[in-house]
This record gives structure tokens, C-alpha cells and sequence, in this order.
């Protein structure tokens, strides 16, 4: 019970002190004006090259809009601690660190599924999409799914943070790739099988495709396998998150590479 | 070593080592601390005094977790640092002095929250014992606010609670007056006495002499990596018995002068601290020579303000150990 208080209402806490896009304008234009004009660029772009129709692109979009918040909000969960120098005070912690690191996902994850789905209801709406109402609690699945996946994503760069001061080049770099290798805006067919390869051990990737059958109306069965696969990918990233903040931990004491305070 | 004491070092060791370059890699090594060993009682508050970079904050790292010693053992009440990280954090607080350490988006109020989470103070417990340590560092009716709008001060009074919180029997304060006005360093001063009093063990590093006399019931004198000195402070005093002390403000003192100072006959140490224009010349002498007439005369021709002959303070004391170091 009070493990999951620190999860909670500690990820909560810390999601308000850490997280750089909390204010309402920062919010609304970098977090949900932002990827819908994305959205719309890629839509009106697949429908010039007649590559995909709509609905490849908005539910893809949609899903891929929650890595914004939760590849940067998992990496500031652990590398704005030393920006307020306030690091040392959390390694001196008894608690879990898995506990307090994995709670300061879910916020994120939260944050991240919200966008999701007001990036797809706005998508659906000013593209003129329909979705099957019976898809709706599936797509719910799909998105939460994979902003859990993005981000325990971002924890695993925001522990790098931890050994390398500018983990910020990375996250960047990842939201780029996310865009690329997961196969929302370039269909999966027509990339290199290497980058197909990697996007299979991306978050977002099976995601986008188990919403994209649930909103073709293939139902849940049909979309379960790949929300396993997201789900497992998520599962790999929380595990190497919690290594990676131990490992650093360990190696901080031993050889003093964390300016912890 | 007994149990009745809160901390035991012995022969603590660090090496900072550090490499430089990727083609041709340079690697150094620093010493920071060489072989420290001391005890504090429970309930006692020891004073880490010394100059910057003698390794007060390194010696403190290595009791509270943060850093595995090179070599030798320490036990924060019967723990080893090394080994049984939970149970020493569980029974300790630390406080460091500068503005940074809080997450200045929050209030208070949050930050204190959010440490009684990562501190383990029970839920049921923690709104008392917050409100509790707000009225203790005079920041009740101020818990609300954003901590980014608080001054030195406040901070650093933020800092002593959120290192209360669960009701540590060991307390390490490493510099908490650092930057801090005068009248908030008397509060701060005043709470860390009041603490002490109540039975918390309270290793406070510093290198404000008067601090740490006013404070604490034993001083250690660390520089360059080593203890120089232990005792009460009336003990440490002692250390400059048998001296002088000649004090003379001046300006635009040249080295040279400064040079001819320490080789007159009877000078033991020298010291020149700047102060603005003025600076302030510290002569230290042999208790039976008289130096005043000699120094007077090689300052000739440079203007003087104060010059005071008097007894060595523990602040000289403290100045004789370190320059022997």
C-alpha cells in the first residue's frame, strides 16, 4: 500500500516539480496544437502522394503524438534532477527506486493517452473520419498501451541522463526516429528491413497497428497480438530503466560521476 | 568502538579519480581525504571545520551513502556506510548549504511532502509532522508559496526541514550558513542548537570559526585530506597559547611587503584577507616578542587604518593548525 502511495502520489508530485510543459500555454501549443498540425500535414501529404488513406494517418498520428510528452517527460523525470541539484536528496531515498522512478512514469503515460485521444478526435473530426463506436474502448487500449511504452521509453533515456549530461541530444534524436521507424508515416512495407527491424523494438510501433485494425473494424482479437508486443516492449524498457538507474547509482558511489548534489 | 556513538570512522580514504581526453587520455588523481578517523557520541554536535576543498563535504558523502570510501570502514549508528545503505538512510538527514536542492516549481509545502514520500514518513504522520517542522524554521503562513520566490535564507530553513522529516538521529550539515545574511545565520544558528538539544546528533561542517564555537560541543580541524586537530573548542584554543596576535588594516599591500612581514624575527604565520580596498593583515607572533614596532615599520610609506595588538582568538587557533597542515 505505501509503495503504491509513492507511486502515485509521489509520481504525481514529482511530475508537477519536474515536468518542463505544465503551464496551460506550453501545454496546449507544444503538447496538442503542435502534433495536430502534424497530423494534418501528414494526412494532406499521404493524400497528395496517394500512399495510404486517411485513416492510416490520423489513428498513426494520434498514437505516435503521446511520445512528445512521455520520450521528454520520462527523461525529465530523472535529468531535471540536476538541474535543481535536488538528486542526491532522492539517491538518499531507503524507498524502492524502482517504485519511485516507475511511479514518475504513469503521469507521463496519463499525459500522453489524453493527447492521444484528443489528437484523434480532433484528427477524426476535421478529416472526416468515422470510427466504429465499438472500437473506441480498444483504441483506448492501444493508446494507453503505448504511451505506458514511451514512457518507460523515456525513463531508460532519462537514465542515461544519469552518466551523460546531454541525454537531451538523444531524446530528440529518439522522437525523430519514433517518427521514422515505427511505421506511422512511412508504411512498414516500403522501409529497409533493418529499419523495420529496429521500429519492431520501438514503442509505438505495434501500438499504431493494433489501433489501426481495431479503427478498420478487425475488433480486438485481431489487434491483441500486437498489443502484447507493445505491451512487451514497454515491459523491456521499464526493466532496462530500473538497470540502467542502478547501475549508475552503484557506479555514482563508486567512482563519484554524479554531480549528485 | 562503543555503542554509544552515532558515528565511527576510521582511517577514511577517498581518491577522486578523473580522466581527461579521448585520443590521449589523461588520467589524474586527487586525495581528497587521507586517512580520517574520529567518533561523534550520540546526541553530540561535532564540528568538521576546515578550509575549502579539505574534504569536508567528501568525509560527510562517505557517512551518509553517497560515496564508497577508497579504503577504512564507518558506521552511522551501528550500520556500515558501505553495506547497509537502507538502514544508515533511514536514520539520517542531510543539509547542504546554497540554493539549490529544492524543486523551486513547488511550495514548500509540496517539497515536503514529496521527501516525507521518499522518506518513508507514514502517511497519517506526515501532515503533523510538516506542519510541526514549518513553525520550527519559521515558515508557517509562508508553506504555500512557490519556493522559487523565497530567499537564501528561507531556503536554507526549507532545507533543515525537509532534513527533519523522519525524525533523523543523525543529522550532517554541511555548510548550512554558507551565503546566508547575518541575521538568518543566527536563526539558523539558534534552530541547529535547539536541535541538538533534543538529542539529534549533529555533525555540522563549516568554515565559520565562530560557528562552530558558538555550536558545537567538539571541533575536528581537517586540511588537505587530514584531521589536525580534535577537541572542545576551549582544547583547541590552547593550540595558539604562547602567541601574539597583530592585527593592522591597510591598503594597496604589495606581496613583497607581506614577504618581509613573515621573515621577521618572532613571526610565526602571516595572513592577508581582502576585504573590499582594505585589507586585513593577520600577524602571528611568538607570545614574548613584541612584532608591532617591526611590522609598523615595514608597512611604512603604505596607508594604515586599525592596527590592534591583542590575544589569539580560537579563530587564530584555527588559522595556526591549518597553516601547519
Amino acid at each position: 500500500m505505501k509503495t503504491l502511495r509513492l507511486m502515485t502520489v509521489g509520481g504525481v508530485i514529482a511530475y508537477r516539480a519536474l515536468f518542463n510543459w505544465t503551464t496551460p500555454g506550453m501545454f496546449v501549443g507544444t503538447l496538442l496544437v503542435g502534433p495536430l498540425f502534424q497530423l494534418l500535414f501528414f494526412a494532406y501529404l499521404g493524400r497528395q502522394l496517394q500512399v495510404a488513406d486517411d485513416r492510416f494517418y490520423i489513428v498513426g498520428n494520434a498514437v505516435l503524438t503521446a511520445s512528445l510528452a512521455c520520450v521528454f517527460g520520462g527523461t525529465m523525470a530523472v535529468a531535471n534532477e540536476r538541474r535543481f541539484g535536488t538528486l542526491g536528496h532522492v539517491l538518499l531515498s531507503p524507498r524502492s527506486r524502482t517504485a519511485i522512478f516507475w511511479g514518475r512514469v504513469l503521469p507521463y503515460a496519463g499525459n500522453g493517452l489524453l493527447i492521444a485521444v484528443v489528437t484523434l478526435s480532433v484528427g477524426a473530426a476535421l478529416l472526416g473520419l468515422r470510427i466504429p463506436l465499438d472500437a473506441v474502448p480498444g483504441l483506448f487500449l492501444a493508446m494507453a498501451a503505448g504511451s505506458l511504452a514511451c514512457g518507460f521509453f523515456g525513463l531508460t533515456l532519462g537514465a542515461l541522463g544519469l552518466r551523460f549530461r546531454d541525454v537531451w541530444v538523444v531524446s530528440n534524436v529518439s522522437v525523430a526516429l519514433l517518427l521514422l521507424l515505427t511505421g506511422v508515416n512511412v508504411p512498414a512495407g516500403n522501409l529497409p528491413g533493418w529499419m523495420v527491424t529496429v521500429g519492431h523494438y520501438l514503442p509505438i510501433t505495434h501500438a499504431a497497428e493494433a489501433a489501426r485494425r481495431l479503427a478498420a473494424g478487425d475488433g480486438l482479437a485481431a489487434a491483441a497480438p500486437a498489443l502484447g508486443q507493445e505491451l512487451l516492449v514497454g515491459a523491456g524498457y521499464a526493466v532496462a530503466a530500473v538497470v540502467l538507474l542502478k547501475i549508475f547509482e552503484v557506479e555514482s558511489r563508486r567512482r563519484a560521476s554524479l554531480d549528485a548534489l | 568502538m562503543g555503542s554509544d556513538n552515532a558515528i565511527e570512522a576510521h582511517d577514511l580514504r577517498r581518491t577522486y579519480k578523473a580522466r581527461t581526453g579521448w585520443l590521449k587520455p589523461k588520467r589524474t588523481e586527487v586525495e581528497a581525504v587521507r586517512g580520517v578517523t574520529f567518533t561523534v557520541g550520540r546526541g553530540e554536535l561535532f564540528g568538521l571545520l576546515g578550509p575549502n576543498g579539505a574534504g569536508k563535504t567528501t568525509t560527510i558523502k562517505m557517512l551518509n551513502t553517497l560515496l564508497i570510501p577508497t579504503s577504512g570502514t564507518a558506521r552511522v549508528c551501528g550500520f556500515d556506510v558501505e553495506k547497509e545503505t537502507r538502514d544508515v538512510r533511514r536514520r539520517i538527514g542531510y543539509v547542504f548549504g546554497g540554493d539549490r536542492g529544492l524543486y523551486d516549481r513547488l511550495s514548500a509545502l509540496d517539497n515536503l511532502r514529496y521527501f516525507a514520500e521518499l522518506y518513508g514518513v507514514a502517511p497519517r504522520d506526515q501532515k503533523r509532522r510538516i506542519a510541526e517542522l514549518l513553525e520550527l524554521v519559521g515558515l508557517s503562513g509562508r508553506e504555500g508559496e512557490r519556493v522559487e520566490g523565497y530567499s537564501r535564507g528561507m531556503r536554507q530553513r526549507l532545507h533543515i526541514a525537509r532534513g527533519l522529516l523522519h525524525s533523523p538521529d543523525v543529522l550532517f550539515l554541511d555548510e548550512p550558513s554558507i551565503g546566508v545574511d547575518p541575521v538568518a545565520a543566527r536563526e539558523l544558528r539558534r534552530t541547529v542548537s535547539d536541535l541538538a538539544s533534543t538529542g539529534t546528533t549533529v555533525l555540522l561542517t563549516t568554515h565559520y570559526m565562530a560557528e562552530a564555537d558558538e555550536l558545537c560541543d567538539r571541533i575536528a580541524v581537517i586540511a588537505d585530506g587530514q584531521i589536525q586537530a580534535l577537541g572542545t573548542p576551549a582544547e583547541l584554543r590552547h593550540r595558539a597559547d604562547g602567541r601574539r596576535v597583530v592585527e593592522v588594516e591597510a591598503y594597496g599591500v604589495p606581496e613583497s611587503a607581506v614577504d618581509a612581514l613573515r621573515g621577521l624575527p618572532g613571526v610565526r604565520e602571516t595572513a592577508v584577507e581582502a576585504r573590499g580596498a582594505l585589507q586585513l593583515l593577520t600577524v602571528h607572533s611568538d607570545a614574548h616578542v613584541d612584532v608591532q614596532g617591526d611590522v609598523l615599520r615595514e608597512l611604512a610609506g603604505i596607508r594604515l587604518g586599525r592596527v590592534d595588538s591583542r590575544e589569539p582568538t580560537l579563530e587564530d587557533a584555527y588559522v595556526a593548525i591549518v597553516s601547519a597542515a
